[in-house]
């Protein structure tokens, strides 16, 4: 059979696995097998129809496209990329980082291909391999989102977690869930009073402020300083009482003026 | 001005290197991120030139100048120091327009009515807090570029006629097939430009948005094309990503989710921003949107488990139950390319066979005035008071007639099979809401008021 008749085989048959369930994915199969019946050879058009497997966790489909793919292509410059994807989404890291070293060497600058490859370092357990890559991303990244922060600080022990999270702060700005990452690490190496600052700043940002000042008192509570929780805690009751009335009288408000009272004053 | 002024002023434009009559504005302009006080303008050009947005509260008296730094295809100028609620004439170009001369004033008043010489205008939004009566255009998965498209829109635009729409949201799959900038370029620059121009869109991402974007990297064409607040510049709290934000809008908060490609656990960052930002906000309405339904029964199907790679269940059991302990009033989305509008609705967080209306109906009228009765809430912060979620996701295309979607929820009021947008009117403690389908019959509308 001619090399071009068996690709075209190929594509009839690879592109038409179990997709009748999916609108989505049928109407994205059907351009990539019209794109691959008109150039079966292009490697290109399998790799996207196996990340297209990937997406909808079709495995053997998506290995099928991949193996078309790199017979016709070996050193493509996203196949490698697209089976390490494929075999982390499997679960299978130890693969993964074998193609995706090889996506990484090609490739230096792929960021998503950093990203799989440190999600399957830190899979493996090797934790300073994935901080490497993400701290190679986070630096390249003009706006690195959240996420990306938290994943590397989590690889890293709290003390350079925290000196990390503000060095991003400093860059991306305080974003919520940074701060909250923050005042984790802060608790747990003992820097209550960087931590009590932190609230301060988070309760003077926002519009509703009696939540922030009430774990200020959660926290005074937590390491023993009843005093100060307890003026906390009025201050979180007054800020409470001054939300305009229809919001003071809402149900949440009402009950967390509730719970506020009793610790204002515990002998009541 | 001075006469030496005005002469150094004119010597200064004539040496300029002026307006190259070949250079085309092949983009916009369109509006993004509006605050009561700033807001961006971006276009793009043919070729590369200064960025440069004259603008003033006269039509004929641009008087002032923003450029951003260096020389650029793809132009970002933010605006600062605005008045609220405030109505500015603007053009974009690579020199500022120069102050009006006795004679250029009388030429251009004398030829005021129709918009030329690419002069535009926006009213930057009110201050935050106070109700201002807001007109707001839904856009579900609209790019499909074609006839279907354009008469949703063409009906938009007959619809509101002179009534100015202050704000625009888009669903996601806002550009079919892939995303691309050439199919933002048809879908989205091509088909919108009036609307672009002169009122702020605020977008989520979409699937096929998503084949060319990636939300991790905050990279690809989406968060190339968009500006979005990441540090709250708009209100709410800040996320840090342009995937998912916050804005305030006089008395509504919109709260956007990227329900598509960013970490949906119970304990991932989005969730964990998602409940600060509900615990802060001081506005009377909430409204959430992102792209993948919570419920739904026309081109996708949300009871089952492998439809989307399970993102419609992450979005009903994961996120649901927090966006309506945040006191949630609206809830859109798209995806599905149907329009679908439920009861108003609490507590339902299973697959369609778990539905129990004596259980999750919290109001069992059809909330039209001229219907049941239209729907009452609190005022307030009042956690599981219900919510409406609709789903309309056809402002491109409508699921096939010949194998029409089932559309058999039952926790929807009413399901249709039809193209069309969603449009939203805020007065105060009062929300309308009408469905208009590409023929420009209004085929649902509801009403939520607050006492
Ligand atoms: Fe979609």
């Amino acid at each position: 059979m001619p090399r071009r008749a068996i690709f075209t085989l190929c594509c009839t048959l690879l592109g038409a696995a179990s997709a009748s369930a999916h609108p989505e994915i049928e109407a994205a199969l059907g351009r990539l097998n019209a794109r691959i019946a008109a150039a079966p050879t292009e490697a290109g058009a399998y790799i996207e129809r196996g990340e297209l497997y990937t997406r909808h966790e079709e495995w053997t489909a998506a290995e099928a496209n991949f193996l078309v793919a790199a017979e016709l292509a070996p050193a493509h410059p996203r196949l490698d990329r697209a089976r390490g994807a494929l075999a982390l989404a499997r679960g299978e890291p130890a693969s993964a980082r074998q193609m995706l070293d090889r996506a990484v060497a090609v490739s230096p600058t792929d960021h998503e291909a950093r990203v799989l490859r440190a999600r399957a370092a830190a899979a493996l357990g090797d934790t300073a391999a994935a901080a490497r890559d993400l701290a190679v991303v986070l630096d390249a990244l003009p706006s690195p989102p959240p996420e990306l922060i938290l994943f590397h600080v989590g690889l890293l022990p709290p003390a350079a977690a925290l000196v990390q999270l503000e060095a991003m702060m400093a860059r991306v700005g305080p974003a919520l869930v940074l701060q909250l990452r923050a005042l984790e690490f802060e608790e747990a190496t003992g820097r209550v009073d960087a931590a009590l600052h932190r609230l301060g700043t988070l309760a003077t940002q926002s519009e509703r402020p009696e939540t922030w000042i009430r774990r200020r008192g959660d926290l005074l509570s937590r390491h023993g300083r009843a005093a100060e929780a307890r003026l906390a805690y009025a201050a979180a009751l007054a800020a409470a009482l001054a939300l305009p009335d229809w919001l003071r009288t809402s149900p949440d408000t009402r009950q967390f003026i509730a719970e506020l009272r009793p610790l204002v004053n515990p002998s009541t | 001005m001075n006469t030496r002024l005005l002469l150094f002023a004119l010597a200064v434009f004539a040496a300029a290197p002026a307006t190259d009559a070949a250079t085309t504005i092949l983009r916009g302009p369109y509006l993004q991120s509006a605050t009561p006080t700033s807001l961006v303008i971006r276009w793009r050009t043919d070729t590369t030139e200064a960025s440069v947005v004259s603008y003033g509260l006269e039509r004929n008296a641009l008087t002032s100048n923003t450029k951003a730094e260096g020389i650029t295809a793809e132009h970002v100028v933010q605006l600062t120091n605005l008045k609220p609620g405030t109505r500015y004439h603007y053009t974009v170009g690579p020199v500022a327009v120069p102050p009006p001369t006795p004679a250029t004033e009388k030429k251009s008043a004398a030829a005021d009515a129709p918009p030329k010489n690419g002069v535009f205008s926006f009213v930057t939004p009110p201050v935050v807090g106070p109700a201002k009566p807001t007109r707001i255009w839904v856009l579900g998965d609209p790019g499909t570029k074609g006839k279907t498209q354009e008469a949703v829109r063409d009906v938009y635009y007959t619809f509101t006629g002179k009534k100015e729409t202050d704000l625009w949201l888009m669903l996601g799959d806002n550009a079919y097939p892939d995303g691309t900038d050439a199919d933002y370029q048809k879908a989205v620059f091509e088909m919108y430009p009036q609307t672009l121009r002169t009122a702020p869109l605020w977008p989520a991402l979409g699937n096929h948005d998503a084949k060319s974007a990636n939300s991790i990297t905050q990279s690809g064409v989406y968060y190339d094309i968009f500006t979005l607040p990441t540090r709250a510049q708009a209100g709410g709290v800040m996320s840090g990503t342009e995937a998912y934000y916050s804005f305030d809008y006089a008395n509504i908060h919109f709260i956007c989710l990227d329900s598509h490609d960013s970490d949906r656990s119970a304990g991932g960052a989005m969730m964990q921003w998602l409940k600060a930002d509900l615990a802060a906000t001081q506005r009377d309405w909430i409204v959430a949107y992102f792209h993948h339904p919570t419920y739904t029964k026309g081109t996708h199907d949300s009871d089952k488990d492998s439809d989307s790679a399970g993102r419609m269940n992450d979005m009903r059991a994961i996120f649901l139950p927090v966006l309506e302990a945040g006191g949630v009033d609206l809830i859109l989305t798209g995806h599905s390319h149907v329009y679908e509008r439920s009861w108003l609705l609490d507590g339902h967080y299973g697959k369609s066979d778990t539905f129990a209306a004596a259980q999750h109906v919290k109001q069992t009228q059809d909330g039209r005035a001229d219907g049941t009765g239209v729907y009452k809430k609190r005022r307030g912060r009042i956690p599981n008071a219900g919510e409406i979620s609709v789903v309309t996701g056809s402002a491109g295309h409508a699921g096939s007639a010949t194998k029409p979607p089932p559309l058999n929820h039952p926790a929807f009021f009413i399901s249709l099979n039809e193209p069309g947008s969603f449009v939203i009117d805020v007065d105060g403690l009062k929300l309308d809401a009408v469905f208009l389908n590409d023929k420009g019959a209004k085929r649902d509308w509801f009403t939520i008021v607050k006492e």
